[in-house]
């Protein structure tokens, strides 16, 4: 009888507390194919589905208390995602996991202070070609040109006042990018190694929490923002050892960055700059500065993107690397969109290594085709020399269809 | 004398109501109110009358010269989320920034780009602002019936600290209840835009026109909002909801 009656209790106070509180969603299912005219050296494959389906809802519990998930299933004919039925959380593993927790957070807000604490995103920065300041951004890096964003894991506390804002970060597990496979086409392997064998022998992570310090200021009419980073570079080195085979390890350097963004419209276009200068304790890493200035314009139904993305090394301690945010770098990068009208959009990006060497081109073609289902073609093409870090793709252009329900 | 002071008094409303600057102000006057939210469905219907349907919450505190905005899609799904941050300023155009949570990212929309159609909708960017009187200069264009309503047909024009895709617009006031009943918006000689404003109702006091449609002459295309579940000098609004941050969380 006490036991029913606690019950009822419970449940009382339940109701009472789920009252005011509002639930959404979103989400979508997308199909994508991938087609690839050449084989390359590592991988045969012209072809690769996908299949992913992301849910995301998010609960408002008062007006301070907010929870945000994000759930991913997926699967794939080309092996880059597991074939394991487990969930994953940590985003560490090589493959792209068949069921991952995208995000889990909470938010709480009071006043001007905002506190969001567990897996989340983090994204840093003005620039829209590349962002030097953005650590706690890494990538999927599964197919190097059409990458997504990781969640870190991790605590970020804002504080806002008048226009400007004070964010911090800490985040005691590092989230690496998740560089390409091995036996893929987007691992160039010198003939040499590759006669003796190679294998991955996994990634070495550190211990050691990160932090960042980002200052922002919205003046009348332009910003800019200061940012501090100290942890590990969220893109590996890679180190060798030979045995019968070649075995390589991926690890991430110490990185202290300093760095910065402004955004300033004049009455021709909005000009942005972001810089950061990378330094590293490891005596295996580089040290240097990425900088990107840009302009951008709107004009009718076009949105265009241009400008300059360049790199300094101060210290060269030649590492091997994947280094995909340098690998855009040297380059003039520019974006055009136009939107036809309100269902059909199309864009082309492109990216130019500024000695000529690499190139990267892509197109796409987007259509609404109902309320909820939209289809997109892309064509990506990649030219230049083996050399380069653009140019080793060049086997790699391709076309892509993707078709999205979203709900 | 009452017959008579009531006549100077008639005689002198009268008057003031021909200074367009002061029917303007009347207007603003009269829609007036601490804060305001709303949700809106908009149909966009292109030249070949293809139709798409979209929703958004639109949640403003402050009144006219220093008043911030919010207003967030909530269909469909494939837009969800995204969010227009605007601060209005009295004395010069507004801060506006837009958030994208598939990028998690804030952009300043700069104010060059105010004439850019805002998500697929008719409407402008800058259409989306306040429209303040401070801002204008105005002269009284003639008197006209619009919709079976008596009207002031009156010309503002932009002053010189206010960025503007309009070299100048006709407004049109119904005399009876001072609210606007259609605004058009030209560069040069050249229509570009042409809001309707229709189904006017008292809400708490304040004529509201419940329908807008919004034309634009260059795409030959048009949007219908409509209003539901207006409320004014809504309690729960607070500052701290109407900033980047209350962008970023949701």
């Amino acid at each position: 009888m006490v036991a029913s009656r606690t019950a009822f209790l419970w449940m009382a106070l339940a109701a009472e507390s789920l009252r005011g509180q509002s639930f959404s969603q979103r989400g979508f299912l997308e199909l994508r194919g991938a087609f690839y005219p050449q084989t390359a050296p590592g991988d045969s494959g012209r072809a690769v589905g996908e299949a992913l389906l992301r849910w995301e809802p998010s609960l408002q519990l008062s007006p301070s208390w907010k929870l945000n998930a994000a759930f991913d299933a997926r699967t794939d004919t080309h092996r880059q995602v597991e074939r394991i039925w487990r969930a994953d959380f940590q985003d560490r593993r090589r493959q792209r996991p068949a069921f991952s927790l995208r995000r889990a957070s909470a938010l709480w807000h009071k006043g001007p202070l905002t506190v969001e604490a567990g897996k989340q995103f983090i994204r840093w920065g003005k620039a829209d070609i590349l962002n030097p300041t953005d650590r706690f951004a890494p990538r999927d890096y599964l197919s190097v040109t059409d990458s997504d964003f990781l969640a870190v894991t991790g605590a970020r506390i804002t504080v806002e006042h008048g226009a400007e804002t004070l964010d911090l970060v800490v985040t005691p597990r590092l989230t690496p990018s998740r560089a390409p496979l091995l036996n893929q086409r987007w691992v160039l392997i010198p003939e040499t190694l590759r006669a003796l064998g190679v294998e991955d022998a996994g990634s070495r992570f550190p211990g050691r929490a990160q932090y960042g310090v980002r200052w922002n200021r919205n003046a009348n009419g332009y910003e800019y923002s200061f940012v501090f980073y100290d942890g590990f570079h969220h893109l590996p080195l890679i180190e060798g050892e030979l045995g019968a085979r070649v075995r390589l390890r991926r690890y991430h350097p110490r990185l202290r960055l300093y760095g910065g963004d402004a955004a300033v419209p004049t009455r021709l276009a909005t000009l942005k700059g972001e810089a950061a200068w990378f330094t590293s304790s490891d005596r295996t890493a580089d040290e240097y500065v990425l900088y990107v200035i840009q302009a951008e314009r709107t004009w009718k139904e076009w949105v265009f993107a241009g400008g300059y993305a360049g790199e300094a090394v101060t210290s060269r301690r030649n590492p091997v690397a994947f280094a995909a945010d340098r690998g855009f770098a040297r380059a003039f990068v520019a974006r055009a969109a136009y939107t036809i009208d309100p269902r059909r959009s199309f864009a082309v990006e492109a990216a130019v290594r500024q000695n000529g060497e690499g190139t990267w081109t892509r197109a796409e073609y987007s259509h609404q085709l109902s309320g909820h289902l939209r289809a997109t073609a892309s064509f990506t093409l990649i030219r230049g020399e083996p050399n380069d870090f653009l140019g080793q793709y060049r086997r790699n252009s391709h076309g892509m269809i993707a078709l999205r329900y979203n709900f | 004398m009452n017959k008579q002071l009531a006549a100077v008094v008639l005689f002198a409303a009268a008057a003031l109501a021909q200074d367009p600057r002061q029917i303007v102000e009347e207007v603003q006057k009269r829609t007036r109110s601490q804060s305001q939210r709303y949700e809106g469905t908009l149909r966009v219907i292109d030249g070949r009358n293809r139709i798409s349907e979209k929703r958004w919450r639109y949640e403003r505190l402050g009144s006219f010269g220093d008043s911030k905005a919010v207003l967030r899609f909530t269909a469909p799904a494939e837009v969800k989320g995204v969010a227009l941050l605007i601060h209005n300023h009295k004395e010069r155009s507004s801060d506006q920034w837009m958030w994208t949570p598939a990028l998690q990212r804030d952009r300043r929309i700069a104010l060059q780009d105010r004439s850019t159609r805002f998500f697929g909708t008719d409407f402008s960017f800058e259409d989306l602002e306040e429209r303040d009187a401070s801002q204008y200069s105005f002269k009284l264009l003639g008197e006209e019936t619009v919709n079976g309503a008596a009207c002031w047909k009156i010309e503002s024009r932009p002053v010189s600290t206010k960025t503007s895709q309009y070299t100048h617009s006709t407004l049109w006031i119904r005399k009876d209840i001072y609210v606007y009943v259609r605004i058009e918006g030209f560069k040069g000689s050249s229509l570009v835009r042409r809001i309707e404003y229709s189904g006017h109702e008292k809400v708490k006091n304040i004529w509201t026109a419940r329908l807008l449609t919004v034309f634009d002459a260059g795409r030959n295309s048009r949007t219908e909002l409509k209003l539901d579940r207006l409320e004014y000098d809504v309690t729960d609004l607070k500052q701290e909801d109407f900033t980047l941050q209350a962008l970023r969380r949701g």
